[in-house]
């Protein structure tokens, strides 16, 4: 697949072509947006884009965290934390653009651009996933042995890969530990 | 067979249709865009991501009619009343600082 671009990046449709121009502008527009209140509004605009667009590629589930998380959660506790910092007033719309920071971004970017060239496309038996079954079939028939979890799925999260999950449930508690600081509560309930 | 897969002409079904239309809606959402980015006031923001919002609902429950699966309307369904949420929680915020539930 080196240097071709793969069939689902060559046949994008009308929608999809008009849902990623909407989501990279809500996405420029909150980065340059000088108003922080302005931006955390356009931020719940790209989150209806994005919702769109996971519905799009049959991924509902997926739309529906981004609904509730990204448009719903996401913007009461951004508003509740701008409600306890101080918000100035600005003439100007867009912010000035910074010109090292656009180009590390720029540079970013380019190197995940370049890799997507080598993406399997969906569905494709050529994903190393089929094309290397040893690995795979490794897990489904080691895993009970191994850890002695009869999930293979919750064998990876939890014992294979258990210090990523612990560093995640890490982050979680941080996370819920802000919301509590936010929320000026002591406890969930 | 369903109404999605009935031809309309051209070798063009009423599914593809009604991509086209949800294309179009998403044309109009870009339009949209210029309010809720430019303002220049607040509720001028408020208002245009609440159109926004609205317009999304419409544009999934296109999807869903043109995918055949009626599952999308249960998204829908959520974002009309997060859209709601999120536009309480603006307008809260911007008349009274701190109140925004």
């Amino acid at each position: 697949m080196t240097g071709t671009v793969s069939p689902a990046v060559a046949q994008v449709t009308a929608i999809e072509a008009s849902l990623f121009v909407f989501v990279v502008l809500t996405a420029l527009a909150t980065a340059f947006a000088r108003d922080v209140l302005a931006a955390v509004i356009v931020f719940g605009a790209y989150s209806l884009g994005m919702a769109a667009l996971y519905t799009f590629y049959r991924a509902p589930d997926v739309a529906m965290t981004e609904a509730a998380i990204s448009a719903g959660v996401t913007t009461v506790l951004l508003l509740l934390t701008l409600a306890k910092t101080t918000r100035i007033d600005h003439e100007a719309v867009f912010e000035s653009v910074n010109y090292p920071a656009a180009g590390a971004a720029g540079l970013l970017f380019a190197g995940l651009a370049i890799t997507m060239v080598d993406v399997p496309a969906v569905g494709s038996p050529d994903a190393p996933v089929w094309s290397n079954p040893d690995v795979t079939q490794w897990y489904l028939a080691e895993t009970y042995a191994e850890t002695g979890v009869e999930n293979t799925v919750m064998a990876v999260l939890a014992a294979f890969r258990g210090f990523d999950t612990f560093g995640e449930a890490v982050v979680v508690f941080a996370a819920g530990i802000a919301a509590l600081i936010v929320l000026r509560r002591e406890v969930f309930a | 067979m369903s109404v999605v897969d009935a031809t309309l002409g051209a070798g063009y079904t009423v599914g593809d249709f009604l991509l086209i239309v949800a294309a179009g809606f998403v044309v109009l959402a870009i339009g949209m865009l210029y309010r809720a980015v430019k303002g220049p006031t607040m509720q001028d923001r408020v208002l245009a991501v609440n159109v926004l919002g609205t317009n999304t609902v419409v544009i999934l429950a296109i999807l869903g009619a043109a995918l055949s699966e009626p599952t999308f309307l249960d998204i829908a369904l959520v974002y009309a009343l997060l859209n709601f949420l999120m536009a309480i929680a603006i307008s809260k915020f911007t008349v009274e600082r701190g109140g925004v539930l």
